[in-house]
């Protein structure tokens, strides 16, 4: 797998950002307007606190693209970082995204910096790639993942695993009526990944 | 003065006499129809042209029944709009993926293989194509009516020529050249009509005429000087092949009896043939439910059916407007006017062997967002399945498939997972055009220079 330049997924100017597999880094620099910074640190404390967790969880449920994001403040409170991963193009969904909580979190904290023009501006787009600092490298563990199938595969190996746990399942598996099933390869791979 | 004229969405009052009725009009059925693709050599021919054709092309919702009027759609190309001289600064104001063309767009599209721009039929995709024109109606009679003025127009216009044109026709019974009745789903839009699902709440104007407020709150971007953006709309246009015997083939060589072949094929394409939606009749067709317009359409997934056992989540009906159902993204923003008008000859019923024959749809998609509308619907939700929680999984009826195409059918105890699926459409062409306003029809037939 190669890491490549973002293809544009709309009709506008190639965006920067790397991707891999099925997922794009996607990093954005700005400046913080002059003596807005507490008002930007308590924005992101305010989404990041631990009380808000439960929200934070179920508006990132709401996207369903995103790997990760965070946030930096440096250079003596003058600039601003905000750094993510996500599947497909973030360009082909930034209109939906408009509409979600994180979107209007992000909202709060971008309206901190020079010159954003507000999340649901029809201009948003391009002061986002204005801003886009396309890294120079991108490393993922997963890049064939999608965070739908992540979670995917988080239920399932849970449900694998609850079923493992009955006595149900290991006397089925002494059970000479299932023989045929055990002998499968596709049934052997499963019992590969019973054994720990 | 059409009726619809003074009705009004909340805060919103659309200029409805000003939009061409081929953009809000639904097809009637049965319906008989012409697309022709034109070049203009000259500019000031093509200006005559537009001017000469004005008096034959209707504004606003001429009848209430669909099926009582005929019409004719005036349609430009970017290339059509440079061939007419439009001003540069003017053409530049275009969004950039009209700018480019449909065959432009093809990786992005899933245009590729067989329905690579390469293997287009010509003129598609070539610079040669600036006007379509569209006329439709009930039946032949009035369709030659309708075209009369246009012939009158060319004979008079030296300079534009037609260089393509295709016959639609509605096939026996309603019903695609897959079999399966279509032209049921109309969305609502605020100050122009209700749509046919009553469970979806009218959509905001500017989702479907430049000019007015869209689901964002905002203004869509709109081509300038106002005169020539305002009320006008942009259309995709595709010649879509269907693979007729492909389709029975597959079905059949998956099925085991006649009736899980017709199952199988209704969980592909979300309805039953008679257009019976799968949510409503889950296991068995009701020629009454989908030939009946009150309810042959009223339905949403979330409530009864968001797991996708009675329609999966991957059906093609599904997949295009997935409604209230649980996916990433909001439905609201990629909402599209669908008209399918059929071309070429039915395959005769039980033939599995491929005749030769060209036959499928052109299919017209109508909305003022080309990228977040067609572009997306067409690249998220027909070529990708990430939306609804199976990445890679494309359409299995729509999608390009190069034979190793899955489909998961939610079903208890165990989902079947649909396998070595072919593509069953191919794309013969297609452009993206601009349905210009009457206004904008006179401006550009008035341009100087």
């Amino acid at each position: 797998m190669t890491t490549e330049q973002g293809t544009t997924q709309s009709g506008q100017p190639k965006r920067p950002g790397l991707t891999k597999g099925v997922c794009s880094e996607f990093t954005i620099l700005a400046n913080i307007k002059p003596g807005q910074a507490e008002a930007m640190r308590a924005a992101i404390a305010a989404v990041s606190s631990e009380e808000n967790e439960p929200a934070s969880r179920a508006a990132l449920q709401e996207i369903g693209t995103l790997h990760d994001a965070r946030h930096v403040i440096f250079d003596s409170d003058t600039r601003y970082l905000f750094a993510s991963v996500f599947d497909g193009s973030w360009d082909t969904y930034i209109d939906d995204f408009a509409k979600t909580a994180i979107g209007a979190n992000l909202d709060r904290i971008f309206s901190n910096a020079e010159g954003f023009p507000g999340i649901k501006d029809p201009t948003v787009k391009d002061w986002v790639a204005a801003h886009q600092a396309s890294a120079l490298g991108f490393a993922t563990s997963y890049p064939d993942l999608t965070v739908q199938q992540i979670w995917k595969d988080q239920r399932a190996n849970q449900a694998f695993q609850e079923v493992l746990d009955t006595s149900e399942f290991r006397a089925a598996l002494d059970n000479p009526a299932n023989a045929a099933l055990l002998a499968t390869p596709a049934f052997q791979k499963l019992l590969d990944q019973a054994q720990g | 003065m059409s009726e619809a004229a003074s009705t009004s969405g909340p805060g919103v009052s659309v200029e409805i006499d000003d939009i061409q009725s081929g953009a809000l009009h639904a097809r009637p059925s049965p319906y008989v129809g012409r697309f022709f693709l034109l070049r203009i050599d000259d500019r000031h021919a093509g200006r005559a042209m537009l001017g000469r054709m004005l008096p034959a092309t209707e504004g606003g919702l001429p009848t209430v029944n669909p099926d009582q009027g005929a019409w004719v759609t005036v349609a430009l190309t970017f290339q059509g709009l440079r061939a007419l001289g439009v001003p540069q600064e003017s053409l530049d104001s275009f969004p950039p993926e009209f700018q480019q063309g449909m065959a432009a767009r093809a990786e992005h599209l899933g245009d590729t293989g067989e329905s690579d721009p390469a293997q287009w039929e010509k003129p598609f995709g070539t610079p040669d194509v600036h006007m379509g024109i569209v006329a439709l109606a009930p039946d032949a009679e009035r369709l030659q009516k309708a075209l009369e003025h246009e012939r009158a127009a060319l004979q008079e216009t030296p300079g534009v020529e037609i260089i393509w044109q295709q016959e639609v026709h509605q096939l026996p019974g309603g019903r695609t050249s897959f079999g399966f009745r279509d032209g049921i789903s109309h969305p609502g839009i605020e100050g122009v009509g209700s749509g046919t699902n009553p469970h979806e709440a009218p959509l905001k104007a500017g989702e479907f005429i430049l000019g007015y407020p869209d689901e964002t709150g905002n203004l869509p971007p709109m081509p300038q000087p106002e005169v020539l953006g305002r009320n006008g709309t942009y259309l995709a246009v595709r010649k879509l092949h269907t693979k007729v015997a492909a389709w029975r083939q597959y079905l059949r060589s998956n099925s085991s009896s006649p009736e899980e072949e017709g199952l199988l094929g209704a969980k592909m394409v979300g309805r039953w043939p008679s257009g019976a939606p799968l949510t409503l009749s889950p296991d068995h067709d009701d020629e009454a439910l989908g030939a009946d317009p009150h309810r042959n359409n009223a339905f949403g997934y979330k409530e009864n059916d968001d797991r996708g056992l009675k329609c999966p989540a991957g059906a093609h009906i599904r997949r295009i407007n997935p409604r209230d159902a649980t996916i990433v993204g909001a439905t609201r923003l990629h909402r599209i006017i669908r008209r399918g008008t059929s071309y070429g000859p039915p395959l005769p019923e039980g033939v599995l062997e491929d005749d030769g024959a060209d036959r499928g749809l052109i299919g017209v998609f109508i909305g003022a967002h080309l990228d977040r509308q067609f572009e997306f619907i067409k690249s998220e939700w027909v070529e990708d399945g990430n939306f609804i929680g199976f990445s890679g999984e494309k359409d299995p009826v729509a999608g390009h498939h190069d034979g190793t195409g899955t489909m998961t059918v939610p079903a208890k105890p165990v989902r079947r997972r649909l396998q070595n699926l072919p593509s069953f459409v191919v794309t013969r062409g297609g452009e993206y055009c601009f349905l210009p306003s009457l206004s904008a029809l006179r401006w550009l037939s008035e341009l100087k220079g």
